[in-house]
Formats: C-alpha cells, sequence, structure tokens
C-alpha cells in the first residue's frame, strides 16, 4: 500500500436547496487503495463523485485530489488528474473504436496516448473479444460496453480513477474479473473510487464506507 | 440594355398565378392556406417598403445613414434569432449581435475594397446589397446551428460532462457539439455551392443578367457572393458560439437554463 494520499474528503456537506444529502462525510484514499461507497438510493453516492469532480458544489468542508485543494479555480485541474466513469454511461458515438478513443483526443490526456495493444490486453483481463473494438456501440451489450470504458479510464492512467455502479450490468464472474483487473491496477499506483450497490463488489475493495 | 419595369397592373396579373398554389392548398384542406395568404400579403408590403426605403438610401448615398442602416439590421437580425432559436435574450442578444457586426464588416469590407477595389467603399449600390445577402445568410445558417449546438448539449449533456469530468478544457467539451452545428447548418450551403449552375441558376447571376450584365461578369459576382456567404456565416457563428458559450455554462461546467421558458414567454406576450 502506498502512502501518498489522492483523495482526501473533510466534513464535506452536499444540500440542494433545503434538502441536505449528508454532512461530515470524510475520506481518505491512498495510492493503490480502493474504496467502495454503498448506501440506499438517494443518499448522495453519485452527487459525491459529481463534487469531486466539481459538477457539484459542496455546502461545507474540502475536496482535496493528488494535493490539489478544489475550488473554483482548480477544477479544471483537478479533473486532469481523474479517469471518470459516470453511471450507465452512453455516449453518443456509433462505433465501439470512436468511443474509446474519445478521451484520448484531449490535450489533457496526450502524455499517455492510446493503444490498442495495451487496450486488448485490458479486454483480454476484462473477458472481452477484440472484435467488440470494431462493432458498432448497438451490437454490443451493456455489460460489455462498462468492461470497454473501465478498460478505456484505467488506460488514461490518471492518478484516481472514479467509476459509478462498475458492475451494475455484470454477473458474478464478469464482476471477480473487474475486481481482479482494478486490484493489478492498484498494485500499479491507481487510487480507485466506486460507488455501488454491489456487496459482492464492495467486499473486495480496501474500503468500504456505507452513506 | 436596362431591365423591363413591371407595371402594377402586369404585376397583379402576375400574382394570378397563386390561384394555382392556393387552389391545391384548399383542395387537400392543408390548414396552410391562410398561412400562405398572410404569408404573400406580408411578402407584399414588406417588399414595398423595401423598395421605398432603398430608394433613399440610394438617393442620399451617405456613408453615415448606411452604416446606420446596417447597425440597424444586426438588430433586427439579432432579435430575429432569438425569436427563432427561443434562447434567452441575455445569453445571445450580444454574442450574435457582435458576431454579426464583425462578419458582415470584416467579409463585406474585404470584397468590396480589396475585391472590388471601390474608391467609395460606403457606395449604397454596392454596399447595401452586399452587406444585406451577407446578414440575410448568416442568419439563417445561425439560427440553424445555434439551435443543433444547444439541443445537443441538452440531449447530450452525458457526453459534455464526461468529456469535462476527464480533463476536457470548456473548448473541448465543446467541440462535438459544435461539429453538429456546423454539419447541420452548412451542409445544404456546401451542397448548393457543389451544384451551383447545374441544377439552378443562382438568384445573383439571375438578378444581374436580367440588370443587363453580361453572363461573363455575372458568374464572377456569383462565385463571389458564395464565398463570401460562406466565409461571413461560418464567422459569425464561431463568434457567436464562442461568446454565447461563456454565458451559458455555470462555474462548475454545467449548461444553464438557456431557453425561454414557457412561463416567460407567456409574460412576454
Amino acid at each position: 500500500m502506498g502512502t501518498k494520499t489522492i483523495l482526501q474528503i473533510d466534513n464535506a456537506c452536499i444540500a440542494f436547496g433545503a434538502d441536505t444529502l449528508f454532512s461530515g462525510f470524510c475520506l481518505q484514499l491512498h495510492e493503490g487503495e480502493i474504496a467502495c461507497i454503498s448506501g440506499q438510493s438517494g443518499r448522495g453516492k453519485t452527487s459525491l463523485l459529481n463534487a469531486i469532480l466539481g459538477f457539484v458544489p459542496l455546502k461545507a468542508g474540502s475536496i482535496t485530489v493528488n494535493g490539489i485543494l478544489l475550488k473554483k479555480g482548480t477544477i479544471d485541474q483537478i479533473r486532469r488528474q481523474v479517469a471518470w466513469i459516470p453511471q450507465e454511461l452512453a455516449l453518443p458515438s456509433e462505433w465501439v473504436k470512436e468511443m474509446v478513443q474519445l478521451p484520448f483526443n484531449l490535450k489533457a490526456n496526450r502524455n499517455t496516448p492510446f493503444s490498442l495493444d495495451k487496450l486488448f490486453a485490458c479486454f483480454d483481463e476484462l473477458g472481452l473479444e477484440e472484435e467488440l473494438y470494431d462493432k458498432r456501440v448497438n451490437e454490443i451489450s451493456g455489460g460489455q460496453r462498462q468492461r470497454i470504458m473501465i478498460a478505456v479510464a484505467t488506460l488514461m492512467q490518471k492518478p484516481l480513477l472514479i467509476v459509478d455502479e462498475p458492475t451494475s450490468a455484470l454477473d458474478s464472474d464478469s464482476t471477480d474479473r473487474v475486481l481482479a483487473f482494478f486490484r493489478k491496477r492498484m498494485r500499479e499506483g491507481s487510487a480507485i473510487l466506486a460507488v455501488s450497490h454491489d456487496q459482492g463488489f464492495a467486499q473486495g475493495c480496501n474500503q468500504m464506507i456505507t452513506l | 440594355m436596362g431591365t423591363i419595369d413591371i407595371s402594377y397592373t402586369s404585376l397583379a396579373i402576375g400574382l394570378l398565378l397563386l390561384l394555382i398554389p392556393l387552389f391545391y392548398l384548399w383542395k387537400f384542406k392543408t390548414g396552410l392556406l391562410w398561412v400562405t395568404v398572410i404569408g404573400i400579403a406580408r411578402m407584399i408590403v414588406q417588399l414595398f417598403f423595401i423598395g421605398i426605403y432603398l430608394k433613399y438610401l440610394f438617393l442620399w448615398n451617405n456613408p453615415w445613414i448606411n452604416f446606420l442602416w446596417v447597425i440597424i439590421m444586426i438588430f433586427v437580425a439579432a432579435q430575429t434569432a432569438l425569436a427563432r432559436t427561443q434562447l434567452k435574450r441575455k445569453i445571445l442578444f450580444i454574442p450574435i449581435s457582435i458576431g454579426f457586426l464583425c462578419s458582415v464588416v470584416c467579409i463585406g469590407m474585404y470584397f468590396i475594397a480589396i475585391v472590388l477595389r471601390l474608391e467609395n467603399v460606403f457606395s449604397a449600390q454596392y454596399f447595401i446589397p452586399i452587406f444585406g445577402i451577407l446578414m440575410g445568410n448568416m442568419l439563417s445558417s445561425n439560427v440553424v446551428a445555434l439551435n443543433a449546438y444547444y439541443s445537443g448539449l441538452k440531449r447530450e449533456q452525458q457526453l459534455y460532462r464526461y468529456l469535462l469530468g476527464n480533463g476536457a478544457t470548456r473548448a473541448e467539451a465543446q467541440a462535438p457539439f459544435i461539429k453538429q452545428a456546423i454539419i447541420k447548418s452548412f451542409s445544404p450551403l456546401i451542397a448548393n455551392i457543389a451544384v451551383m449552375g447545374l441544377v439552378a441558376l443562382p438568384g445573383t447571376m439571375i438578378g444581374q443578367i436580367l440588370g443587363g450584365s453580361s453572363p461573363n461578369v455575372a458568374i464572377k459576382y456569383q462565385m463571389m457572393i458564395m464565398v463570401i456567404t460562406f466565409t461571413a456565416s461560418m464567422l459569425s457563428l464561431m463568434i457567436t458560439i464562442s461568446l454565447a458559450s461563456r454565458k451559458s455554462f455555470d462555474s462548475n461546467g454545467k449548461l444553464l437554463q438557456v431557453m425561454v421558458e414557457k412561463k416567460e414567454k407567456k409574460k412576454s406576450r
């Protein structure tokens, strides 16, 4: 386990108007760790992830990613430290290859150029066939799309990987593959923050947090 | 060789041709009969008014008045764009006015001063029709593009956020939506350019030939008209989108409510 703190959340509070989702939330995630946040629907799990990415403002508390304190002027800097897979991601790309290459065309990711060999190695670990790369997005299943996007996110080699419900469309075998895949990435130094209702997945993580 | 004038009696005889389409609109109960009749009546009145004010613009031929006409047309065009896109005034009015002004002045003046090499660049005979055709084309392409841009952003918010969340700059996250807006707005124009002179004879050329110009001169003007309308439309769209986008998102990168809400619309009626 590494010692560098990748994500630090102190006394975070998220509220929409008078409706407080949660308050006093704290989390510390180090290099090589994976944390899973679970809890009932509507507790603010996705909002917390959105807050880390600067999409939702905190009412109180602070978030620090890789030593950068989240504030208005640092939102873009923080987003460059993160690879993110939102819940039920459905991008309007027609082809899988377009969907896969999308984040690699961004300036922020140019120091990690897209590699088809590395992608296929990830596909292999996640139980995906190489032929999927040349298919149309509407020809692949939700579970295949989820695992493809997990592969893409890890290829960006960001200090922090944020995934929302990474196994919602997966069976237990595929979930185990995803966990094994994440553990390998952790050993390589990534920190992973996931939101999941899947108890099997949550139990395989270093930290289990209930919101 | 001048153009043969159309007397008002002849014009009335000419308008009788409209009875044919109006008959079919009525016969097939299209519901378009009165809309068409009102539309035609509006066209006749508007064109008569344009005839009157253009007559005086040409008569005075004063650079200040001509430029004032451009400014008024820009505000009218901006107002029309607001109505056709249903975007909020505070989002669009200033960006589209600046976009139109910069493009029409830069491209119009480039054509008049550098290509045509006119001594008096404000000569009403050139200044008014050139700036008018640029404005009309910029308005229609901007309306289509802005509708496509904002409806795309609303429909595909996940894509916008996904790109931002994975390190995209604002410009990079907006780029796919600008691309779609350009494709939607400029595809018809590009297709039109490609078949120019084959499928249909363009309006500027017909106007010049009817006005007595040789076809040789007319085709050169037509080429330049296509080039300047294409360029000015693209330039104005880029300026408008770039300025409007600054007001369309909050500091977290979230798309604001950019469209006029129904309640607001009712109030403004």
